[in-house]
């Protein structure tokens, strides 16, 4: 498991707990997905620009030019800022995850509640060989909790691990 | 009995007029539009269609009630239905939760009863016998309840039932009592849902009815004295609401110890019988409205795990009594009884700059608004105001505290809700911060439970940063201790 450490910003020190970071190539899976969304919003906005919005006193290039800059920050800068905010942290009988950029989140998933684990895998992942262990719960709220960016071959040993973890629980 | 249950047999026959009577009119409501938007000569056409509905409606319910059987064999209960799609359904005897016993007025009128044999899974619609003779119902919950071996006599079994202990009981005086407390404008929404009806049917027009001249009437007398008497009568008749609305759901309200579980009777025209699992409860809730607390009323109700979903996995256990009666059943249920107001704590005084600071600040801002541009932005700005009175008095009373087995929640202004939280049944915690909070050094914590609700939960909001920290581990530390503890019990 990475051993780096990640400066905490904002968080008090009890939530400064050792957490892992996910694999680094998901910062290039989020920016993927972000040109994903942004692309289209931008072609959008100059498709309109040339069309309905001539007739408006909307000045020329205003409006594509602010959706060009909105998602080139959100492509170039945020991905980053984002994976930033990622970590989790495996303990004995619990896993950690801690997520999110404006309202920050902190999950704790004891393995006694986990029902069934999920380790799934979409095209953009699979192209940098990343994963996302999913671990369901009875909750609602905490219904189903998310952990993306994981090497493949590391999130089925979680997996694993966490399998077993609950067989002993039941027992 | 003249057969054994094991036979596969059908349901009720009165099942057959039920259905027949719910099914013919959903045909014949798209049948009346059409009959109002033709001519008069429509409705001979509307005639026929209605012969027509009801003969292939009665068609349908009997071929569906000929291929519907059920059978109570070895430690199972076998369902078989569909009229050209065949499905079996097995239940093992040892899945199942509970037998729920629900009689409507018709089936009381036919000596029958609506069987759901609820298994805790997901699925609403498990095993439902709608509907089978009383006396079958009752011999299948006995059968089901002693594992499969056949009891003689049905009485005998009721009669164990009588003799369950009763933990809470209400009389007619209560029952009024609470109906009073139970003041419901939902016959509003009723009323406005039948002009709807009318209006959409085409049998009212509206605008033949509502001309400028009668509009111009109107407004002429419309004084203090109408409005004072509307208002009367408005709230009148949301008394009356209230009042018949909580006779027909909570009459003969019983609550008793059953062997798994608190087995909960009620209902004056649709009798209910419902048994709470104890173990599969996970969160008691008291709560009390503005007024009923000021008497000293409170209700009490169990979240639990594959309840009837339509109440939210939420079952009300006494739904208007004193705390001295409540207390008894928390801990018939195994929850602990909530400690002294004193020993909760609060949240700290900063919270307020983030749920009240922005509202003060849309609040000078509209005030603003009001003397510059259009005085009305006063009354958004008497509004927001308001708002913030209500948001500061609602954190006097938001707090939690813990005792060696559970964590209690308390929360809400004018229905003030408590929450107990046994610490084994958590599913997960979960610590927030949003960027004001993160701001001011706070942090919110939700402790999951299995059938919570998203809308009301126990979640401690603009806890100190620290503690809630602090607060987490060892809650998460608790869990794992009780866990052990009842693990080792059972």
């Amino acid at each position: 498991m990475p051993e780096d450490l990640i400066e905490q910003e904002g968080e008090t020190k009890a939530a400064q707990a050792a957490m892992a970071p996910l694999h680094p190539d998901q910062i290039k899976v989020l920016r993927i997905r972000a040109m994903l969304i942004a692309a289209p919003l931008v072609v959008a906005a100059f498709v309109l620009d040339l069309g309905p919005l001539r007739d408006t006193p909307v000045p020329a290039y205003a409006v594509p030019a602010t959706v060009l800059l909105l998602g080139l920050a959100a492509v170039l800068a945020l991905p980053a800022r984002r994976y930033r905010r990622w970590g989790y942290g495996e303990g004995e009988d619990e896993l950690a995850i801690r997520r999110g950029m404006w309202v920050r989140v902190r999950t704790i998933v004891p393995f006694g509640r986990v029902q069934h684990i999920d380790v799934a895998q979409g095209p953009i992942e699979r192209r940098y060989g990343l994963a996302t262990l999913i671990l369901h719960t009875a909750g609602t709220r905490g219904a189903a909790v998310p952990l993306p960016g994981l090497d493949h071959g590391l999130a089925e040993a979680m997996r694993d691990r966490i399998r077993v973890k609950i067989r002993q629980e039941l027992m | 009995m003249s057969e054994a249950l094991s036979d596969a047999r059908r349901l009720h026959p009165a099942t057959l007029l039920v259905r027949w009577l719910r099914i013919v009119p959903q045909m014949l409501a798209g049948g009346i539009g059409l009959a109002a938007t033709a001519s008069e000569q429509g409705w001979s056409r509307f005639l026929i269609f209605a012969a027509v509905a009801m003969g292939v409606g009665g068609l349908f319910v009997l071929l569906s009630w000929w291929r519907f059987t059920y059978r109570v064999g070895a430690g199972e209960i076998v369902i078989e239905k569909g009229i050209l799609q065949r499905q079996r359904r097995v239940i093992p005897f040892d899945r199942v939760q509970d037998i729920a016993i629900e009689r409507r007025l018709l089936a009381r009128l036919t000596g029958t009863a609506k069987v759901k044999i609820e298994t805790g899974g997901a699925a609403k619609d498990e095993g439902s016998l709608d509907v089978i003779a009383l006396a079958d119902a009752q011999e299948m919950r006995d059968l089901v309840r002693r594992g499969g071996v056949a009891v003689v006599a049905t009485r005998e079994a009721v009669a164990v039932t009588e003799a369950e202990p009763v933990l809470f009981a209400m009389d007619i005086k209560r029952l009024l009592l609470s109906g009073l407390f139970g003041f419901s404008l939902i016959f509003l929404a009723a009323a406005g849902a039948a002009v709807q009806q009318l209006d959409q049917f085409g049998l009212v027009e509206w605008d033949d009815l509502i001309t400028q001249e009668r509009a111009q009437a109107a407004r002429g007398m419309v004084n203090a004295q109408l409005v004072f008497l509307l208002a009367a009568l408005v709230i009148g008749l949301g008394v009356v609401a209230g009042v018949v609305r909580t006779v027909a759901r909570d009459f003969g309200f019983r609550l008793t110890r059953a062997e798994a579980g608190l087995r909960r009777k009620r209902g004056l025209f649709t009798l209910s019988e419902v048994v709470i699992p104890i173990r599969r409860t996970q969160v008691a809730l008291i709560e009390s409205g503005p007024v009923a607390r000021w008497f000293g009323w409170y209700a009490l109700s169990f979240q639990t795990l594959g309840a009837d979903q339509k109440e939210g996995g939420v079952q009300v256990a006494a739904p208007f009594a004193r705390m001295d009666e409540i207390l008894p059943i928390l801990a018939e249920a195994g929850f602990p009884a909530p400690p002294p107001r004193g020993e909760f704590h609060g949240v700290p005084r900063r919270a307020l700059l983030r749920q009240a600071s922005p509202l003060l600040l849309l609040a000078a801002l509209a005030a603003g608004g009001a003397f510059l541009v259009d005085f009305r932005a006063g009354f958004a700005a008497a509004a927001l105001l308001a708002a913030s009175v209500y948001v500061v008095l609602r954190w006097r009373k938001h707090g939690h505290a813990l005792d060696e087995v559970a964590l209690f929640v308390s929360g809400g202004l004018l229905r003030r809700r408590l929450w107990v939280v046994p610490f084994e049944k958590a599913q997960t915690i979960r610590l927030a911060r949003g960027p004001l909070q993160r701001g001011l050094g706070l942090a919110s914590l939700l402790v999951d439970t299995a059938g919570a609700s998203t809308m009301r939960s126990p979640e401690m909001v603009d806890l100190d940063g620290d503690e809630a920290d602090a607060l987490a581990l060892r809650l998460l530390e608790l869990f794992h201790r009780r866990r052990a503890t009842v693990a080792n019990r059972y």
